[in-house]
């Protein structure tokens, strides 16, 4: 026999690495922002990383761009760029001979930027330095990320993490091993990643590494252990779950017998602001949703006007969260998802058309039912939302009422669209269709600020009545 | 080196594959050529018998509307038949040229099966779907107004639901939900806040 087969070996490798390419998912690069967290899609075109730039930065800012031909324009906060397809060269506003790592690429009319470029790009796009860690693919945008302080303490011995920010890890307690997973804090290593206990008897050692789109920190453990948030978030304690009660932070100098005076303590959650929206721009990816103009999708223009409705709802003080901030393809049930775990009163999903005229606001089509006495009682998904019709229709009136009287046309009624169904709060859609016979209206700043106003004007009515409801 | 007789073997494997692949595009072609809709339907159907009154349910995309509109025409007496022929009117009504509503080209109802006489399950063709403008209003037009032009030939109707070439759907055309049975009670309502 032969000692080896390089050719077969060869189409076995080629095999197996297709197989990976088609099961892997998507790569994203995670962004923080001192606004907000998001992740964008990674594009890889001749083995080189691209980003879009405008899923970049429009969560940023205010954000305009034109692709004319070769040519792709830029306006980020008044800050002008100028790129070319295929090279790369670009200036900006403040600087005229600028280089990419790779050339600048547009596709479908977006633009796309190599990954390497985007620490450059941002100071003289966006006024703000920002970190990017290659491998676990993690954007610090304007000094962001922060470090944590691990402590192992005694009487009983136990590690506490203290962050300067309060974090709220989703944590997975094995037998002898403690994971804390990051994906929404921009935490960074504090320098030591790997430290041992030599002689604890609790705690063996503990590790941090970045993963991708996220970190997480490892503690290896002789007992079976607990994991508590306290100090409204800003430390993390692991303890033993039966010899070690969870301290309150800043404890440690209490005897094991103060200690047992508070005994165990659930996980207390971290603080948050409870949005009172979620807003959701319908499609988004390779969803486009209806074409509306030769060069105005729906999936754009649904995402644009979830942003300027955002403005205005933070600008009446009214917490809002995004299904999506940036052009990614969601399943329907991921939004529903999304909108029954926020602990929003109001979920708003937007849609745009170019049939008809003016706004149509849509509640779903389901009886109305009384809501569910107890908490064991379980809900077909296709029939969620009937407990909070009432809710839902008390928001689409609001909604209706407020466009008209912008002098909006207006229309609502009951329809079947995805997902309002299986939404467990108060849920309606809205589809804005333009006023004029051109679909290009639905892509004018001037005309969704119309929309956005008034529709944050209504919710800023039905507020109090949606959550004295809920 | 590699044995001749591996040789062989490889060779053949790749030969039968490329083979294979040939073959499959051949077979999907007949397939999309066999299902190939007709680019325009006849507006009265091959049926002879006594003329009665159909209703058929227009929607009109400027109008936001649901209008009734009756015609004359032979029935056939099996009720899955008639409701067939009523919503074959209905889209070969929208692919006219004026049509306040137009469905793209080759859109037709293959089948409509009666599952007991208050449930209907409406088979589309494919061009029905693929074909259909996108947005929650005009896909909402089109459904209300086949469920309203369905129960107006079977009033024991409460419900239908939709299959297209005769498998499920998400949604008719990125927005209204074909998943699921469809109250028809509830659409009568909801069309009430249609024109």
């Amino acid at each position: 026999m032969p000692k080896a087969h390089p050719i077969a070996v060869r189409i076995t490798i080629v095999l197996l690495l297709l197989t990976a390419g088609f099961a892997a998912e998507p790569r994203r690069i995670a962004v923080y922002t001192p606004q907000t967290n998001y992740q964008v899609d990674i594009l890889v075109r001749d083995g080189v990383d691209y980003v879009g730039v405008t899923d970049l930065l429009e969560p940023l800012g205010r954000l305009e761009s034109r692709a004319n031909g070769s040519k792709f324009t830029l306006i980020f906060n008044g800050n002008a760029a100028d790129f070319q397809d295929g090279k790369r060269q670009y200036r900006t506003s403040s600087s005229n001979k600028l280089e990419l790592a790779s050339n600048f690429l547009v596709i479908d009319r977006r633009g796309y930027i190599p990954v390497a470029s985007i620490v450059q790009l941002l100071p003289h796009i966006a006024d703000t330095t920002a970190e990017y860690h290659a491998v676990p693919r993690r954007l610090f945008v304007g000094s962001t990320q922060f470090r944590f302080a691990a402590e192992l303490r005694h009487g009983p011995s136990r590690l506490v993490l203290t962050f300067p920010v309060p974090v709220n890890p989703s944590s997975m307690i094995e037998k002898n091993r403690v994971r804390l997973i990051f994906r929404r804090e921009p935490v960074v290593s504090n320098g030591a990643d790997s430290v041992s206990y030599s002689g604890d008897p609790f705690l063996v050692s503990s590790s941090f590494s970045e993963i991708p789109e996220g970190a997480e920190f490892i503690a290896s453990v002789l007992q079976p252990a607990v994991v508590s948030v306290g100090d409204g978030g800003h430390t993390v304690t692991i303890s033993a779950a039966v010899q070690a009660p969870a301290l309150p932070a800043g404890s440690a100098g209490q005897s094991a017998s103060q200690g047992a005076a508070n005994q165990v303590q659930p996980p207390t959650p971290a603080p948050r602001t409870r949005p009172f929206v979620i807003l959701d721009a319908a499609h988004g990816g390779s969803d486009t949703g209806s074409v509306l103009s030769a060069n105005l999708l729906e999936k754009t223009v649904n995402l644009a006007l979830a942003r300027r409705l955002q403005k205005e709802l933070e600008a009446r003080g009214i917490p809002v969260v995004l299904t999506r901030v940036a052009d990614n393809l969601l399943t329907w049930e991921q939004r529903a998802e999304s909108a029954n775990t926020s602990h929003a009163s109001l979920y708003v999903g937007l849609h745009a058309s170019s049939s008809g005229h003016g706004v149509r606001v849509y509640t779903a089509m389901i009886a109305p039912q009384q809501p569910v006495q107890t908490n064991r009682s379980f809900l077909p998904w296709e029939l969620a939302q009937a407990p909070y019709r009432e809710r839902s229709d008390t928001a689409a009136i609001a909604l209706a009422a407020e466009c008209r009287d912008e002098g909006l046309p207006v229309r609502s009624s009951a329809a079947p669209v995805r997902p309002l169904n299986n939404i467990t709060l108060a849920a309606v859609a809205v589809e804005v269709a333009p006023l004029e016979s051109s679909a290009g209206q639905l892509g004018s700043a001037e005309y969704q600020q119309k929309i956005a106003t008034a529709l944050a004007s209504a919710i800023a009515k039905v507020r109090g009545k949606l959550e004295a409801a809920q | 080196m590699i044995p001749r007789r591996l040789q062989y073997v490889i060779a053949a494997l790749v030969v039968a594959i490329l083979a294979m692949g040939a073959y499959l595009v051949h077979l999907k072609r007949k397939a999309e050529s066999i299902s190939a809709p007709p680019a325009t339907l006849a507006l009265t159907a091959p049926v002879s018998g006594p003329a009665e009154q159909m209703t058929l349910y227009v929607a009109s995309d400027g109008e936001d509307s649901l209008q009734p509109a009756t015609i004359t025409s032979a029935l056939p007496g099996d009720p899955g038949e008639r409701g067939r022929l009523a919503l074959h009117t209905l889209a070969a009504r929208y692919l006219e040229k004026d049509s306040e509503h137009p469905l793209g080209a080759g859109a037709d109802v293959r089948d409509v099966y009666l599952l007991d006489p208050g449930s209907a399950v409406v088979n589309l063709n494919g061009a029905f779907a693929e074909s259909h403008r996108s947005g929650i209003e005009v896909e909402q037009l089109t459904v209300f107004s086949l469920v309203l032009t369905l129960k107006a030939q079977l009033p024991q109707l409460n419900r239908v639901r939709f299959l297209v070439d005769g498998k499920n759907r998400e949604t008719l055309a990125g927005h209204i939900d074909l998943t699921g049975w469809y109250d028809v009670a509830l659409v009568t309502e909801a069309a009430k806040e249609l024109k």
